[in-house]
């Protein structure tokens, strides 16, 4: 390899040199799972930036994901807001999960969530008739640190404005959609785009987009009940 | 009052022999002025009228006074481990309860006896009230907590037609506001106040007049230390006359200063300073349109003008406001309201112009606007936020203002229950552990919580292995069709692992029996179902995992 060569290590080190896998050094959040650290870029969920997460159907692991991401962001020293917005009720009826509505919406269990670490007293829950209106809010002011926002359809126009937010707030937006023939031929601009479907032992991940990192098919294995 | 100065050294000299501080002995000497703080030639000019509340306690709680007046009532409070009276109404102190009294020998004279808890707060809140009607009569008010009043009316006696028809006034504005004032008038405050206490017809409006008329009235009135008034009462002192016959030294020397400045106070020999009461302060404009308004947008250009008063009248204060309410008038019908709740209180203008933009978007109003009226809340000392070197989510980078501005930016727009946070109660029911709280902590020490894995504040450990948990809920379970004793749900389920059973809540009625298990459906996602112990043998979806 080039990159054994200390002169060349010396050279790449220097920080005038830039390289595409670089881009995303300079802060990036962990992600508690090393199979994943080792294909994203700067090895964690970026720190700043809009994450879109494709699934399959909604709890086939998708949410043990990140729940590492959020315990770690939620309790650092001056942490903002978590914010979940809109968590699901019914956004994915037609693929996902029959209709919820008559049995109410979704809640987020809390005692799961602070037995994985998250501090509850960061944790803002959103409902919304339009989701999208309501993350770009959060995104922008600037109050939150991650944001968890689930959505049908959007506009490539809307991810773009939600990437800008992201940049404007300095946040992290995981954005959940469903998987389909339709978004994944889509073209998006976030830069971290990713396909979750259910493996035999955990989750398969595909790297749709991943600006700064490796493309392609990660198995990822991890804790769950 | 007649001077002698050598009595006073003959009294000086025979203070200090104990055999000469008998009673009849004392009772013969006359009260000589000596101190320098007691100014003989002091010519109080004020005239007083002192407000006495003996039920305020009882009034402060009521809500509907003539429907509660018919039952017997008291207010008790807690002093060490047992409750007792702090004051009972007309039929309880009819049948016999009185104030000190224990609860348990108020119950037992009164079986029927309704006792409510004291509130502090809501009496201090019907005093400033009080305070506030007698600010109509006079700028000098001031409080004499915890239930008194007192109003300097001199100058006012000839506009209200005389001292009589002004307190007539006075208790019909007490009346409305739900309470039954004693009156008293007098030269000195403490008088007035003295003489309210008593109970009895009090009018004195001469200086000269003041002494002989406050001789008759028990000692108590002036709230002394029970220990110190027992000491009176042993040498014979009970009233406010024989106390005054005292010699000053003597009774400087026995009981301190304090009661004997109290003392020439109460006979106007000394002045008496009182801060005087200020009505808390509110923030209300109106402003009358030329072309009744029917845009939201063109209303809130118009309103504009009071926000920005708005914004001066508390920046001049270092105020901000946690309420404000806007009241659009029409032609004819009634005015619409508008009211913003905010997290923390707020002073900026174009904040609250923004949140008000979201609030009257929403609002329907029946007649195009000809009017609009501001009105604060209460004001909230609310100091310049300095701001912070870092920018929120950089290094030690909180979101002060901001996490407050986004929640009540997204509740105007959604509604207040749309925007909450989570909390966990102590409970085996998984319906009951997690609930939405609304009142959202504006800055909650984040330092502190983040070391512990377990926040702090609520229960620490979820009381069994929340791993096993899934991250999602249904608010109410949803019943799964069955096919051969097997649960489906978009096909047949798969369950997986040992099923672990809740049962619980057969002591409240709500009793939970099931056995939890996970579940994996054929496109690979996890739920949480149960089945049900009792008989129909029911399957239920409860929750997805995540």
């Amino acid at each position: 390899m080039l990159a054994d060569d200390p002169r060349l290590a010396a050279i790449l080190n220097h920080p005038a040199v830039w390289r595409g896998g670089s881009a995303a050094l300079s802060s990036a959040v962990p992600t508690g799972i090393p199979a994943l650290e080792a294909c994203l870029p700067g090895h964690g969920w970026p720190q700043v930036g809009l994450v879109e997460i494709l699934t399959s159907r909604l709890g086939i692991g998708e949410l043990y994901l990140i729940l590492p991401a959020l315990a770690w962001l939620t309790r650092q020293p001056a942490a903002r807001w978590c914010a979940w917005i809109t968590p699901p009720a019914g956004p994915f009826a037609e693929r996902a999960l029959p209709p919820w509505h008559r049995f109410g919406p979704l809640e987020p269990f809390a005692p799961t969530l602070v037995a994985h670490g998250v501090s509850l007293s960061r944790v803002l829950v959103v409902r919304a008739d339009a989701p999208l209106w309501a993350c770009e809010q959060a995104l922008r002011s600037g109050a939150c640190d991650v944001t968890l926002a689930w959505v049908q359809r959007v506009q490539p126009r809307a991810l773009r404005r939600l990437q800008l937010a992201t940049e404007r707030g300095r946040t992290l937006a995981f954005l959940f959609r469903a998987l389909s023939a339709h978004t994944l031929r889509e073209s998006s601009r976030a830069p971290l785009r990713i396909a979750v479907q259910p493996a035999t032992e955990g989750v398969r991940l595909t790297l749709l987009n991943s600006r700064g990192g490796t493309r392609g098919d990660v198995i990822v294995s991890f804790e769950r009940p | 009052m007649s001077a002698r100065p050598t009595a006073s050294r003959a009294t000086d000299r025979a203070d200090r022999k104990p055999a000469e501080v008998a009673a009849p002995a004392l009772r013969a000497l006359r009260l000589v002025p000596q101190q320098p703080a007691a100014r003989p030639h002091f010519q109080a000019r004020e005239l007083w009228i002192g407000v006495h509340l003996p039920h305020l306690a009882l009034e402060a709680l009521s809500s509907d006074a003539r429907r509660e007046a018919a039952h017997p009532q008291a207010v008790v409070e807690l002093q060490g481990n047992a409750p007792y009276v702090v004051v009972a109404n007309g039929p309880a102190a009819r049948a016999g309860v009185r104030t000190g009294m224990s609860v348990a020998a108020a119950l037992a004279l009164v079986p029927q006896l309704t006792t409510k808890p004291r509130d502090v707060r809501r009496e201090q809140a019907l005093l400033e009230r009080l305070a506030t009607c007698a600010q109509r009569f006079t700028p000098r008010v001031s409080l004499s907590p915890p239930d008194g009043v007192l109003l300097e009316v001199r100058g006012s006696l000839h506009l209200f037609g005389g001292a009589a028809a002004l307190g007539a006034s006075f208790r019909a504005d007490c009346s409305a506001a739900g309470s039954r004032p004693r009156l008293a008038l007098a030269p000195t405050a403490l008088a007035a106040l003295a003489a309210a206490r008593v109970g009895e017809p009090f009018e004195v409006t001469d200086v000269a007049r003041l002494t002989g008329a406050l001789s008759p009235l028990p000692l108590a009135a002036l709230r002394w230390p029970p220990k110190m008034l027992e000491r009176l009462a042993k040498v014979g002192v009970r009233t406010i006359g024989e106390a005054l016959r005292l010699p000053r030294g003597g009774f400087a020397r026995r009981f301190g200063r304090e009661p004997l400045a109290a003392l020439d106070r109460l006979v106007g020999r000394s002045a008496d300073l009182r801060t005087g009461f200020r009505a808390p302060e509110r923030f209300r404009a109106r402003r009358g349109f030329t072309y009744e308004l029917d845009q939201h947008d063109a209303l809130l250009a118009a309103i504009t003008p009071l926000l920005e008063r708005l914004a001066k009248f508390l920046e001049a204060r270092q105020c901000g406001i946690t309420r404000l309410e806007c009241h659009l008038e029409h032609r004819h019908a009634p005015a619409t309201p508008c009211v913003l709740e905010l997290v923390a209180p707020a002073a900026d203008p174009r904040r609250l112009k923004a949140l008000l933009d979201e609030r009257l978007a929403k609002l329907q109003w029946p007649e195009p606007v000809r009017s609009c009226e501001l009105r604060s809340g209460k004001l909230v000392p609310c100091p310049p936020d300095t701001p912070s070197l870092w920018q929120p989510g950089e290094q030690g980078g909180g979101a002060r203002a901001a996490s407050t501005d986004l929640i009540e930016c997204l509740r105007a727009r959604l509604g207040f229950e749309s925007v909450h946070g989570l909390e966990i109660h102590a409970s085996h029911r998984p319906e009951a552990v997690s609930s939405a709280q609304l009142r959202i902590e504006a800055q909650p020490v984040t330092a502190a919580s983040g070391r512990a894995p377990f926040a702090s504040g609520a229960p620490a450990a979820p009381p069994w292995r929340a791993f096993r948990r899934p991250l999602w809920l249904l608010a109410q379970p949803a019943p799964l069709s069955e096919v051969g004793g097997l649960p489906c749900w978009d096909g047949p389920l798969r369950l997986a692992g040992e099923p672990e059973r809740i049962e619980t809540g057969w002591w409240d009625g709500e009793e939970v029996a099931r056995d939890y298990y996970h579940a994996i459906d054929p496109r690979g996602a996890r739920l949480w179902v149960f089945r049900e112990r009792a008989k129909p043998h029911r399957w239920f979806l409860h929750g997805v995992f995540g």
